[in-house]
């Protein structure tokens, strides 16, 4: 393996560890030597990958949001209906949060709530583009296509992503009487009703 | 140089508003450009030969100038189908410029009867029958109208025997390579994605909401000015894509979006890149161009 | 008594018309005016966006394109009102509207001057002379059309007039340039057309102090007056202008009254054998152009010459190429005026009303020009657009015959009627679009 791939795979699992810690204890309460800890690394060497706490969070939501965006890319890329898309974003949305749960965890306990450390480098929608572009295409897409009503486009996003990120929110909460994937169903078909022509 | 040597050089009508007459008349070199030609006829100017004398072909011609789409049937001049005069004076020509989005793509004047109008060569972007016919010698200037300067340099090229490097649809490359985008006085607001207000201000790009083509279409407005002095988007006027093969489309003043994305990227941008700068530079609020350029109050 | 007719093609009138002419006695009796083809602007404008109107009308015709921009825009506007959107343009808009529509004009009125009038004229009485007259008229009209492009973007098919004003927010610099160029186009009027200074131009007034002019239109003055065509083509003596400009407020001129006019009186006919429409207003013929608006403005010189020599060929060229110096000179006077520190346009882009109809009316180069929008459901439901060729090219009525032939009915001459008929600054693409 050279050394350039060995370090891209030592970047990424630091942001997969720095993710489940900041989720679960919180972004305040995490350290960099915790993270390096947790990695049997010393804080110096993890330095070497992020030069701060703050960089660190930026990278992961850059991280999460293109891993993201790379699953419906590829649902973009079908020649489904966008009935049958809205569907698949959801089901990827809701698999995500429960096989992956720091993920989107992270977006709303961390990246929403500590606006301050995304305010120098990550203005707006700059770290989560991966993800809103391919939203974006998305509703390009079905509207193009006459089968979603043309609308401002965050009357419409805030429709989508409001509701996904709501439900999460009571799972994690623990109020969801059933496991999250029995709401696919219904959540996409409200969210193709509220948004079809 | 005597009329014997000089090329014969007609413009010839069919369906048309002459508005590329009216502006090819405003070119600062008009008699100088023209007098590398021996002018047989044209719409306005005084020639030799008559309209009478046209329809009668008693006229020859190296080079013609087509203004107007076209119509095979139906569209006469004093009993005389315009249509074979045509393919008459086209069969003999060295050289076919169809001046103008009418004569080369069909236009607006397609749109009164599109199955039978069109324009010479071209209706919009397919080729008609008779472009085999007469490839090898056209030269396609569309704009509603062309630009003067953009003829001139057909016509001068052809006067000094120079080769005009063409595209697929034979628009000179060296005028058409460009788009109405290059060289916008706006530039900067398109970079920055900042609409503009409304009508009537210096500030703001006219392609998010005012329905400006500019940035997919074919011309060199803003490089080659109108009039030498301006051009539709440094007034503030969006530009309607007037040199494209489906002009005119329709609301010509506001941009077709979905969901808030236009519809139609800049030429030959991927979806993905534009949508991709566009969240990224939207999310930064610059001072600058959230104030008046000028502010004639204060 | 036998009867002869006689087809003739005229050609560079903006196309071509077909004129069919009745001899009787050696003299012209009657004549029959034919434009060939029909366009279908108004069919083509059909089910779009009530703005596009904007962009599609100019299209109507390569020299005038202006005039219909302004009278489309105008239609919508009023369109607006009445649905009860008040539309109050600022002074600013107002002015550079005027502004770049007087540079039409000019253009124009010397083209026609210059690449009509001289050449045929000369031609008509055989003394040809081996000038370039359209190098002069194209040097003059790609002067003033530029300073037109400063505000309007281009000359011909601007678009830059939208309901509401104007696209335009010009500077201090933009105005300079144009100020710069109305002088040059002054210089030339002054130099090459008249041979005298504006103001003493301006000045004359009486038909004794014609021979003052000197230059192109001098000469030309002289031609018309030395081959005894100072009374020619006379016709009805009936003219109406409909909208207010800089060079006459609307109304309609019978022999020394003048009366208010309004355009819902305009009625639109077809006529066999010709696809123009013919227009009346309450069912009476009336001239447009520059000489009716002479004659409502009450034009001293106009009114003298028409005193002397009532409706001819003679007051009719008069009163046209007369137009170019009172144009100039109100260009001048807006541009040294205009106020940039008001909005350009009043309205907001999008306007939410989806059911009007409006009347926009303009002065073009060759007289009223009328534009009715009716929208429904957001798109136009029907465009009618009434050009001034129409009136004086109209066959006629019943009653009496349309205002062009009655000026060529008494002509011994095909030659001489036909240089009667292009007098009329005749627009074969504005009669039939």
């Amino acid at each position: 393996m050279k050394i350039a791939e060995k370090k891209a795979l030592k970047r990424e699992s630091i942001i997969q560890t720095a993710l489940q810690l900041f989720s679960t204890n919180g972004f305040h309460k995490t350290t960099i030597p915790d993270i390096a800890s947790k990695l049997k690394m010393s804080v110096g060497n993890l330095y070497n990958y992020f030069s701060s706490k703050d960089v660190l969070a930026q990278e992961i939501i850059k991280y999460t949001s293109e891993v993201l965006g790379e699953k419906i890319r590829v649902v973009n890329m079908t020649e489904g209906t966008a009935e049958e898309k809205i569907h698949q974003i959801v089901t990827i949305y809701f698999t995500m949060a429960k096989e992956k749960p720091e993920m989107i965890e992270y977006f709303l306990r961390v990246y929403l709530s500590n606006r301050e450390v995304f305010s120098d480098g990550c203005e707006g929608m700059v770290c989560v583009s991966g993800f809103i572009t391919e939203i974006m295409i998305f509703f390009d897409d079905a509207v193009s296509s006459g089968e979603l009503r043309n609308q401002d486009f965050f009357s419409a996003f805030g429709l989508f992503m409001g509701y996904l990120g709501g439900m999460v929110f009571l799972k994690g909460e623990g109020v969801l009487p059933k496991e999250i994937e029995k709401y696919i169903d219904d959540i996409s078909l409200n969210i193709y009703n509220a948004l079809k022509v | 140089m005597s009329s014997q040597t000089r090329p014969k050089l007609l413009w010839l009508q069919s369906i048309t508003c002459n508005g590329n007459t009216h502006s090819f008349l405003n070119h600062p070199d008009l008699f100088l450009i023209l007098s590398h030609f021996e002018l047989v006829h044209h719409p306005v100017l005084e020639t030799a030969y008559t309209m009478e004398d046209l329809l009668q072909k008693k006229v020859s011609c190296d080079v013609l100038i087509l203004e107007g789409s076209f119509q095979e049937e139906g569209f006469l001049k004093d009993g005389v189908e315009v249509s074979s005069l045509i393919q008459y004076y086209a069969g003999q020509a060295k050289h076919i410029i169809t001046a103008g989005t009418c004569a080369t793509f069909g236009g607006i004047f397609k749109q009164k009867d599109p199955a039978a109008i069109s324009g010479f060569c071209f209706d919009l972007e397919e080729r008609t029958m008779r472009y085999k016919t007469y490839a090898s010698r056209l030269i396609s200037l569309p704009g509603c109208p062309i630009h003067p300067k953009w003829l001139s340099y057909v016509l001068l090229m052809i006067a000094n025997k120079r080769q005009i490097e063409i595209d697929t649809l034979h628009r000179p490359v060296e005028l058409y390579g460009y788009t109405v985008h290059t060289g916008c006085t706006r530039n900067e607001y398109f970079e920055w994605k900042i609409d503009t207000k409304n009508f009537g201000l210096k500030e703001g790009c006219l392609f998010y909401e005012q329905g400006c083509q500019g940035p997919y279409t074919r011309g060199s407005c803003n490089k080659i000015l109108w009039n030498d002095t301006s051009s539709k988007t440094r007034v503030g006027t969006p530009c309607f894509g007037c040199t494209e093969p489906n002009y005119p489309q329709e609301s010509l003043f506001s941009t077709k979006t979905n969901m808030g994305i236009p519809a139609k990227m800049p030429l030959g941008i991927p979806r993905r890149a534009y949508l991709t700068l566009t969240g990224v530079v939207k999310s930064f609020k610059i001072k600058r161009f959230t104030e008046r350029l000028l502010d004639y109050d204060k | 008594m036998k009867k002869l007719q006689i087809k003739q093609l005229i050609e560079k009138i903006e196309g071509e018309a077909e004129l069919d002419f009745t001899f009787s006695e050696g003299k012209i009796e009657d004549v029959k005016i034919n434009f060939g083809f029909y366009r279908g602007i108004e069919e083509i404008l059909q089910g779009k966006d009530p703005r596009d109107a904007l962009v599609i009308t100019p299209r109507v015709c390569g020299i005038c394109n202006h005039a219909h921009l302004i009278a489309a825009v105008r239609a919508i506007e009023n369109g607006y009102e009445n649905s009860g959107v008040k539309v109050e343009l600022s002074s600013k808009a107002k002015d550079i509207r005027e502004f770049t529509l007087a540079c039409e004009l000019i253009q124009n009125h010397v083209k026609w001057l210059y690449m009509t009038m001289l050449p045929q004229l000369e031609k008509y009485v055989n003394q040809e002379s081996e000038e370039n007259y359209a190098i002069k008229a194209t040097y003059l009209s790609s002067i003033i059309t530029k300073a037109l492009s400063i505000f309007a973007g281009q000359w011909p098919h601007s678009s830059y007039a939208v309901p509401g004003g104007v696209t335009c927010d010009p500077t201090h610099l933009d105005v300079m340039q144009a100020q710069s160029l109305v002088k040059e186009s002054i210089t030339f009027f002054e130099q090459v057309m008249t041979g005298v200074s504006l103001d003493v131009y301006l000045s004359i007034d009486s038909v004794s102090s014609l021979h003052e002019i000197e230059g192109d239109f001098g000469k030309l003055l002289y031609l018309l007056g030395s081959n005894e065509m100072a009374e020619i083509g006379q016709s009805h003596d009936r003219f109406i202008v409909f909208g207010d400009s800089l060079l006459s407020r609307s109304g309609k001129s019978i022999v020394t009254t003048i009366s208010n006019v309004e355009s819902k009186y305009v009625e639109e006919a077809l006529q066999e054998g010709t696809l123009a429409k013919a227009v009346t207003y309450k069912q009476k013929l009336y001239e447009v152009g520059p000489l009716a608006r002479g004659m409502v403005a009450k034009t001293p010189i106009v009114k003298n010459l028409h005193k002397r020599y009532k409706d001819s060929l003679f007051t009719r060229i008069f009163a046209r190429v007369h137009e170019v110096a009172l144009l100039l000179n109100h260009s001048q006077r807006l541009l040294e005026t205009l106020v940039l520190d008001e909005p350009s346009c009043v309205l907001d882009a999008n306007i939410p009303l989806f059911e009007f109809e409006g009347t926009g009316v303009v002065e073009a180069a060759r007289g009223s020009l009328i534009h009715r929008t009716t929208v429904s459901d957001g798109k136009i439901s029907q465009y009618e657009i009434i050009t001034p060729t129409q009136w004086n090219l109209s066959h006629g009525n019943q009653e009496e015959q349309g205002i062009a032939i009655e000026a060529m009915v008494g002509a011994a001459s095909i030659e001489e009627a036909t240089f009667i008929f292009r007098a009329f600054d005749v627009c074969s693409v504005c009669t039939t679009q």
